[in-house]
C-alpha cells in the first residue's frame, strides 16, 4: 500500500494561545464571563484545535469549566433534561 | 497549614439574618477545628446555570481559610447536612502556609462595602489571594 499524506489545509491565521500571549489574564473557575468564550452554544468545551489554546492552558480552562459547572456558574448543557 | 477556599450556595429565600446565621455557623466550624478565616465574601444572589433542589437562584458565598485537611471534611459534612446549603465546592489554594503570614478576616458590619476604606482593603486581599493561587496551580486539587 502506498502511504500518502493527505495535506491538511493549513489555516493562514493560526491562533496563538491567548493566555500565553497575555499573562495578566487569570484562569479562574469563578469567572464564567471568561470561560464562556471556550464553550459552544450548547455548553460543550471547545477543543484546543479550534480555540488555539496551548495544552497547558487548555487543561486549566477545562478544569475551570468543570468546576464552574459543578457549582452552577456554568451549564452542563443548555438542553434542559425532561 | 493548608489554604482552601469553599464556594457555596445558600438557598435564595434566606433573609439577612439567615445569611448571618450561616456565616456564624460555618466560620465557627473552621475556628473550632483550629482553622483561621482569611476572608468571607458574600457575593450576592445569582441565577444558577441549572436548578438545584428546585431552586433557580441562590446566594453565593466564598470562604477563604487555613486549616488541616480534616477541616475540609468537617466543613463539608456540616454543609451536606444543612438544608440551607444547595451546593458547595472546595479548592485547595496552597499546601504549606504559615498562618502568621495570612491576615485574619476582620469582622465588619454587613453592607459596609460602599465605604472607600473597606473596599480598598478588599481589593488588596483579593490580589494577595490571586497571586497565591497562581503559585499553587500545579498542585491544586479538588476535594469533595
Ligand atoms: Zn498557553
Amino acid at each position: 500500500m502506498v502511504a500518502y499524506r493527505r495535506r491538511r489545509r493549513s489555516f493562514p491565521r493560526r491562533k496563538v494561545c491567548r493566555f500565553c500571549a497575555d499573562s495578566n489574564v487569570k484562569i479562574d473557575y469563578k469567572d464564567p464571563k471568561l470561560l464562556k468564550y471556550f464553550i459552544t452554544e450548547r455548553g460543550k468545551i471547545i477543543p484546543r484545535r479550534i480555540s488555539g489554546n496551548c495544552a497547558r492552558h487548555q487543561r486549566e480552562i477545562t478544569t475551570a469549566i468543570k468546576r464552574a459547572r459543578h457549582i452552577a456558574l456554568m451549564p452542563y448543557t443548555t438542553i434542559q433534561p425532561h | 497549614m493548608r489554604r482552601y477556599e469553599t464556594l457555596f450556595i445558600v438557598t435564595p429565600d434566606s433573609s439577612d439574618e439567615d445569611l448571618q446565621a450561616v456565616a456564624d455557623k460555618f466560620k465557627g466550624v473552621i475556628t473550632s477545628m483550629n482553622g483561621k478565616i482569611a476572608a468571607y465574601d458574600e457575593q450576592g444572589k445569582k441565577s444558577l446555570a441549572y436548578n438545584i433542589k428546585k431552586q433557580s437562584k441562590g446566594h453565593y458565598v466564598l470562604m477563604d481559610y487555613l486549616g488541616q485537611a480534616d477541616v475540609v471534611a468537617e466543613l463539608e459534612r456540616n454543609m451536606r447536612l444543612d438544608d440551607r446549603i444547595l451546593k458547595y465546592l472546595t479548592v485547595k489554594l496552597a499546601d504549606q502556609v504559615d498562618p502568621d503570614t495570612v491576615e485574619e478576616e476582620k469582622p465588619k458590619p454587613r453592607r459596609a462595602a460602599e465605604t472607600t476604606d473597606v473596599s480598598e482593603e478588599e481589593d488588596q486581599s483579593a490580589e494577595a489571594q490571586e497571586s497565591e493561587e497562581e503559585e499553587s496551580l500545579e498542585e491544586e486539587s479538588e476535594e469533595e
